[in-house]
């Protein structure tokens, strides 16, 4: 069976977990509990006929005293980065995070988890910065609670991720 | 099995710890275990047991990850230890097992040590959740902060283009003029760098340069014929009574319109009126709105007069660059002038 590590990455508080927790249990859990270090979670996938085990790795999120660790993202294929559209500077931590990806890695599938998508009457990303990011990455609107777009958001890296291999 | 091998065991599962000899062969490691695996290694890496080798990574994925960088510490041959950082293993049932591990180099051996973290791992978990909750509630603060003044920005604007369209009733200037001219004084304060906040101002307050002309009878101001001398000194006086309406307020926006209403006349060459203020001593922003309204008003179609081509507006601004205008600023003009075409075919009159 294919396995292929992927990396969810993003500021603190906006869903990485929780989305984690909802592709891999169904749950969902109002309460914040923030990550210390990194989750790695497993899940098996169809995609397109192939098996494909998922290794998710769900990284400490990023805030002005803790960055993200490198080492962390060493062997990943793809990398889900997830934005809170209630907090604006959650999308430039996110843009940046994928800036020194990129240099890291090189161009692997990556997707953008506009995250909190039940709440969208009050986000406060513009419009405009959400189109300029259309613009660069493939862009998915998801909410952990709900369900919304996160079979989705996983179905298509991991389809990425077959394509690139 | 020697005693004293026994208490060490005893101690290193007391303490919940999986320690490993590491033997590097190539680039590959075969990893020994020196004591008797905690109970709750066993229920991610059955396999290990004491003495047996065997890789603790085939069970423990993070741990591949961190081998990359342990192995590179002890061929260095460091003396103290190399720590992973916490990682979290979920068992079967869903239960969390904070866990770190901690490459080691001790009197020549290489040592690895998995630990279960425990309380530490709680107690720093607290800590951090209080920190991040703290920056979420500033983070919230401040954001209802950008909200408010938002909010207020945009009544400014509101008040503004209502102040601006009343006073458009009394002459001939149009809307579209009064729309282009903020827009052209909005980009030559990027092109100069000013701040957001600045640029702001520029944009609701070069459109009001002409308010005071609310001050002047319409007996002088719809005049169709030339002004005399003495209604064009009493026509002059709209500067003075624009920037007497406008000042004072303590609004940034208003005073920046103040500013221009009050010093669009003068001229760099200190001709200028009311107060024959000359080069610097000219308010920036006055300076920037005395060229776009020129430009606007050569380039456009009065009732008084017709629309120049852009080559005959350029040759005219040309001779009064120095004179009428700041010259530097009016080659910041011309080094924006893609935008500025943009701008006015975006509202035609």
């Amino acid at each position: 069976m294919l396995q292929k590590k992927i990396c969810l990455v993003g500021a603190f508080s906006v869903g990485k977990t929780s989305l984690v927790k909802r592709f891999v249990e169904s749950m969902f859990s109002d309460k914040y509990l923030t990550t210390v270090g990194v989750k790695v979670d497993k899940k098996v996938l169809s995609v397109e006929g192939n098996e494909i085990k998922l290794m998710i790795w769900d990284l400490e999120g990023e805030d002005d005293y803790c960055k993200i660790n490198n080492s962390y993202l060493r062997g990943a294929a793809g990398y889900i980065l997830v934005v809170d559209g209630m907090r604006p500077q959650t999308l430039v931590t996110a843009l940046a995070i994928h800036e020194s990806s990129q240099a890291l890695l090189g161009q692997i599938p990556a997707i953008v988890a506009m995250n909190k998508a039940d709440l969208r009457d009050s986000w406060l990303v513009s419009e405009a910065d959400l189109q300029a990011t259309e613009a660069i990455l493939p862009v998915l609107y998801t909410s952990a609670k709900s369900g919304d777009n996160v079979e989705v958001l996983f179905g298509n890296l991991a389809l990425s991720m077959l394509k690139a291999k | 099995m020697k005693p004293e091998m026994s208490v060490i065991d005893a101690f290193y599962a007391e303490l919940q710890y999986a320690v490993f000899s590491v033997l590097c062969e190539g680039e590959s490691q075969v990893f020994t275990c020196l004591v008797t695996p905690p109970a709750w290694l066993q229920q991610f890496a059955p396999a290990i047991t004491l003495g047996e080798t065997g890789n603790p990574a085939d069970d423990l994925p993070y741990l591949d990850n961190f081998l990359v960088d342990a192995a590179v510490f002890w061929q260095s041959q460091a003396v103290g230890k190399f720590a992973s950082g916490p990682w979290v293993e979920r068992d079967a049932e869903g239960g969390e097992w904070p866990l770190e591990a901690i490459a080691l180099n001790v009197q020549g051996e290489r040592l690895l040590q998995i630990k279960h973290l425990g309380d530490d791992f709680n107690r720093q978990r607290r800590q951090l959740q209080t920190a991040r909750e703290n920056l979420l509630t500033q983070e919230q603060l401040e954001l209802e902060v950008l909200s408010r003044t938002r909010q207020i920005k945009l009544r400014e604007a509101e008040i503004a283009l209502r102040l601006v369209t009343a006073a458009s009733f009394r002459d001939e200037e149009t809307g579209s003029h009064i729309r282009r001219i903020g827009l052209y004084a909005a980009e030559m304060g990027r092109a100069l760098g000013w701040s957001q906040a600045r640029i702001e101002d520029i944009t609701l307050a070069a459109p009001m340069h002409d308010l005071g002309k609310i001050g002047i009878s319409d007996k002088i101001l719809l005049k169709p014929d030339k002004l005399t001398p003495g209604e064009f000194e009493i026509m002059k006086r709209h500067a003075e009574i624009g920037a007497e309406m406008l000042g004072d307020s303590g609004i940034s926006m208003l005073d920046c319109a103040a500013e221009i209403a009050g010093c669009h006349h003068e001229k760099w060459n200190g001709e200028g009126y009311p107060r024959g203020l000359k080069g610097l001593d000219i308010p920036e922003a006055a300076r920037i709105v005395a060229i776009t309204d020129v430009y606007d008003a050569l380039s456009h179609k009065r009732v008084y007069k017709k629309s120049f081509s852009e080559q005959e507006t350029f040759d005219l601004m040309d001779e009064m660059a120095g004179e009428h205008l700041d010259p530097n600023l009016y080659q910041v003009f011309l080094s924006i002038i893609e935008k500025i075409r943009v701008i006015r075919a975006r509202n035609p009159d």
